[in-house]
């Protein structure tokens, strides 16, 4: 596009413009854009942690990353929990927005017990569920007991399968409220109409949800899912919190895997390439959300 | 009739199987020791006590990491909405150069994982001296709490009416005036929600305090909480209840007075886009 | 003296012309509209009147002087938005002195401009109320206050009645225009209405496609449309409009489509053999009497009169009768077209009107057209 003299006016605008935005620029350049390609040049040399220091290897990193059953063992388990964690928030996600779109007895308390979760710090989360998970005196060992589903203890976060189950479990309980919020609100915004429209034309409950509710819901799944998936393949507290990557690996992503090798195995260099490979891994993620969010912003 | 009931009934089951372990987080935190090892468990305390509380406040250093993560949390806020209000004006309101651009990085960054960002921060800021303070958390929570702000902002600016600006500048204002008289008053709700966003966000942050400050004078409530549980030598547990409980307080005032905020919050920020 | 002036002016938004090559003159005290179906440019024309959008080339003035360096509020103007972009925290008082207090005109004077302004719109009682307590009709005086209480050069107006109910719009039309006797400032008033435009503007700006189409007194666009297009949008029920061809010579023209021939009088010195279009008014078609056999297929009984649709094979044209004629669909009727009156078009959507100019008229503003907002329905 050709440029064109712009009025004074105009151009004092954009300035003005450019001023207010100026603070951002700055803070995004500082604390963002340069540690982003400081992390990719440190993943080019060998850096022992403690003191700091350490030598150019190219992309030595990146072949020992990619050779190492490390690596592909963390991905592994990053892709379990994703995938695990990410379906149980949208099922019982979408399914408690369902309850509570109904009108139920005191609503709102209901809504926000079961927003609290989302909110609450993990630490908080998980102290209460390792008390909860604890062998000997935790509730839910109890309970099951009592229920006779299970003869003996279990050791929840000490033994595979259990551990990664039991990081999934509370993945979900702590991040599905997202989901209920996000699907209740679009749940409040579908005509009334569509459904009085459906009923008349003799569909029941269930085709009621399928023909009417689930196409409404399509577009905000779609964007929940890809927003939720982001985080959770990120997500690091709440498993360095509730087993640190163990036992031994087991549930042990890339997250967990980056902190380790920078601060348990002191090589800052090699953290480096971890993290740079699990940005790239995202960014098809990340693109594939922008992209979309693009393309609703211009509609 | 009954179905409604039976509904009810079904509904609130699963709330409450969902808070429950809030709920039980609160019944330890005010049970004896003593009882906590009762078999079978006690649902409500026999005996109600506040020991815990006490000893928490007295013979740890919970306060001081408290007050630590109030100034932290605090201070990130206040300079994150500040920076970012002044900043989605810009972007929604300005023509320039560049602008999609800018709307394109910070979403990507909004998005981007803190494990990347962490190695070199810390870099950074132990070559600036400023590990083991305040400071540095302020600086690292900037990272994510920035484009956080700024894309929930942007929504809420997008949605006040372009007329109620231009109205004003036909009326003589000048472009900041206009922010000022119009657009501010009309983005409050906005600004609280993205506030207490932040907030939340900056207060239950654990990696970066958990990298960045290795002392117990600058170490937020996170950190310091779980470094209570790691050090002792056996677990208190009704203690680190009520250490969840007291850090939880900030989030059940929220909760409790503000909670139409964070909905608004939602529907801006995380879902839309 | 002019006191409106765009000399050249276009505007692009990337690829698109907004506004083409546009030049327009709004003399002192006028009342002008700009009339044009929807993203015709007519807005944008006023907004970069306001100061809201920059030309992308040409200039503009207000008095004597340019104004596209010049913020909004410093062009002294006012202007009433079509959302009323009334301010929400504000009250009614406190969004009525808005203006006043960015002037730094003084309390006690800002005090008494405010009363002065509220009783003349009567909205003295609801000074201390939020807008949204409000009516549409009463937002939409709240909104002409806040334009009216510093008394401007000029007042822009963008759809100020599009949002409420019809009673309540011919009402606010007749006061508008009442204001605009008494004021006598410079109005510029865009609408999409044609009804509006023709009650209660001096002159109308007729738009389309971003470029100006006419702009004339409203009499001489509804006598004598420009082009095509004017002919067509001015008019209710609309001016019918049959393509044919054009034969013969000057002073001897003939129009003919299927099923037509009429003796094409009073052409001007553009009329050329060829393809031309016909346009005919329904006050130029008699229906009942006549040579030329039509079918009758639609009568719409408004009351006082009656509108009648016929067909001459392919071609539907609308005329009116009085309302005593009963009629039938289908029914066969002779009709004739009073050979005075049709307008002749060059070729094409936008193709100039062929018929000779009459004697050139005062262009003075008359502000006795005002009052056709009495006869008007």
């Amino acid at each position: 596009m050709a440029t064109r003299p712009k009025t004074l006016l105009e151009r004092h605008y954009a300035l003005l413009g450019l001023a207010l935005i100026a603070p951002t620029v700055l803070v995004f350049c500082a604390v963002i854009v340069y540690p982003l390609i400081s992390a990719i040049y440190l993943s080019l040399f060998s850096i022992f942690t403690p003191t700091l220091e350490g030598e150019w290897v190219g992309l030595a990193n990146y072949r020992e990353l990619l050779t190492s059953g490390d690596f592909w063992s963390a991905l592994r388990v990053n892709l379990i929990w994703t995938i695990g964690t990410l379906t149980l928030q949208i099922v019982a996600g979408v399914g408690m927005a369902l309850i509570l779109h109904q009108n139920i007895w005191f609503r709102s308390l209901a809504r926000s017990l079961i927003l609290f979760p989302y909110f609450v710090s993990t630490v908080v989360a998980v102290l209460v569920w390792k008390w909860l998970f604890n062998d000997l005196y935790g509730i839910l060992n109890h309970l099951m007991m009592t229920a006779g589903i299970i003869d003996w203890p279990i050791d929840y976060l000490g033994m595979m399968p259990n551990a990664l189950i039991s990081v999934i479990l509370v993945g979900a309980w702590k991040y599905f409220p997202f989901v209920v919020i996000a699907v209740l609100a679009r749940l409040q915004t579908i005509p009334d109409a569509l459904y009085e429209a459906a009923r008349i034309d003799g569909a029941g409950p269930v085709a009621r949800f399928f023909d009417v509710t689930l196409p409404q819901l399509r577009d905000v799944l779609v964007v929940i899912i890809m927003l939720r998936a982001i985080w959770d393949f990120k997500e690091f507290d709440l498993i360095f919190l509730l087993t640190g990557g163990g036992p031994v690996n087991s549930t042990e992503t890339l997250p967990l895997l980056v902190y380790k090798e920078a601060f348990a195995l002191n090589q800052m260099g090699m953290a480096s390439a971890y993290a740079v490979v699990m940005m790239l891994i995202m960014l098809v993620f990340m693109i594939l959300y922008v992209r979309r969010t693009r393309s609703v912003d211009g509609a | 009739m009954i179905r409604k009931i039976a509904f009810n009934l079904f509904a609130w089951a699963l709330v409450l199987a969902v808070a429950f372990p809030l709920f039980w987080m609160l019944v330890t935190s005010v049970k004896p020791q003593f009882e906590l090892f009762r078999r079978p468990p006690t649902i409500l305390p026999e005996t109600w006590t506040f020991e815990h509380y006490i000893g928490l406040l007295k013979e740890t250093n919970f306060l001081n990491y408290f007050w630590n993560s109030i100034i932290l949390s605090t201070t990130t806020t206040l300079i994150v909405v500040a920076i970012a209000t002044i900043g989605a004006y810009s972007l929604v309101r300005f023509k320039y150069r560049g602008r999609e651009t800018l709307a394109f990085l910070v979403l990507f960054t909004y998005l981007l994982p803190s494990v990347v960002l962490i190695l070199p921060l810390y870099l950074m800021l132990v070559q600036l001296g400023l590990s083991n303070t305040i400071t540095s958390l302020v600086i690292a929570y900037t990272t994510f709490a920035l484009p956080y702000a700024l894309w929930l902002l942007r929504s809420f600016m997008a949605g006040i009416p372009e007329d109620l600006e231009s109205a004003a500048l036909v009326d003589g204002a000048t472009r900041l005036g206009a922010f000022r008289d119009v657009i501010l008053p009309q983005l409050l709700p906005g600004i609280i929600s993205t506030a207490l966003f932040t907030f939340i966000l900056s207060w239950n942050e654990y990696l970066f305090a958990l990298v960045l400050v290795n002392s117990d004078e600058a170490r937020p409530l996170t950190t310091g909480v779980m470094n209570m549980l790691v050090s002792s030598f056996n677990i208190e547990w009704s203690l680190l209840m009520a250490a969840s409980v007291m850090m939880s307080v900030p989030l059940i005032i929220v909760f409790a007075f503000l909670q139409s905020y964070l909905t608004r919050g939602f529907g801006a920020g995380g879902v839309k886009g | 003296m002019a006191d409106v002036t765009f000399s050249n002016v276009q505007k692009h938004f990337g690829a698109f012309r907004a506004v083409q090559d546009l030049n327009l003159d709004i003399r002192e005290g006028e009342f002008v509209s700009l009339l044009g179906p929807s993203g015709c440019g007519k807005t944008t024309t006023l907004r970069m009147l306001a100061g809201l959008e920059f030309p992308t080339s040409g200039e503009i003035r207000i008095g004597d002087r340019v104004v596209n360096d010049v913020a909004p509020g410093k062009r002294d103007i006012a202007m009433v938005f079509q959302s009323y972009a009334l301010y929400p925290h504000m009250t009614v008082g406190e969004n009525i002195a808005y203006p006043l207090k960015k002037r730094g005109v003084e309390k006690a004077e800002r005090a008494r401009m405010l009363k002065d302004t509220a009783d003349m719109l009567q909205l003295t009682p609801l000074l201390r109320r939020k807008p949204r307590e409000l009516s549409g009709g009463q937002q939409q005086r709240v909104a002409l206050g806040r334009a009216l209480v510093r008394d401007p050069k000029v007042f822009l107006l963008d759809e100020p009645l599009s949002n409420l109910d019809a009673k309540l719009r011919g009402h606010m039309r007749a006061e508008l225009i009442e204001l605009h006797r008494r004021l006598g400032r410079t109005m510029v008033y865009v609408t999409h209405d044609q009804l509006e435009a023709m009650t209660m503007s001096d002159r109308i700006a007729v738009m389309e496609g971003g470029k100006l189409q006419q702009f004339a007194p409203p009499q001489e666009v509804y006598r004598e449309p420009s082009n095509r297009f004017v002919a067509g949008f001015i008019g209710t029920p609309g001016m019918t409009i049959i393509d044919g061809a054009l034969s013969g010579s000057p002073g001897a023209w003939r129009f003919d489509a299927p099923g037509i021939s009429v003796e094409a009088r009073h052409l001007g010195p553009d009329a050329a053999e060829g393809a031309a279009s016909m346009g005919v008014r329904p006050e130029a078609l008699t229906i009942g009497t006549g040579d030329t056999p039509a079918t009758l297929r639609l009568v719409e009984q408004t009351g006082h009169e009656n509108i009648v649709v016929v067909s001459i094979g392919d071609i539907r044209m609308t005329g009116r009768t009085t309302p005593d004629k009963v009629w039938s669909p289908g029914e066969e009727v002779m009709i004739s077209i009073d050979p005075d009156m049709p307008h002749f078009f060059a070729d094409g959507p936008n193709g100039k009107r062929l018929n000779a100019k009459p004697s050139p008229r005062g262009n003075e503003p008359s502000h006795s057209l005002s009052n056709l907002s009495e006869v008007s329905p």
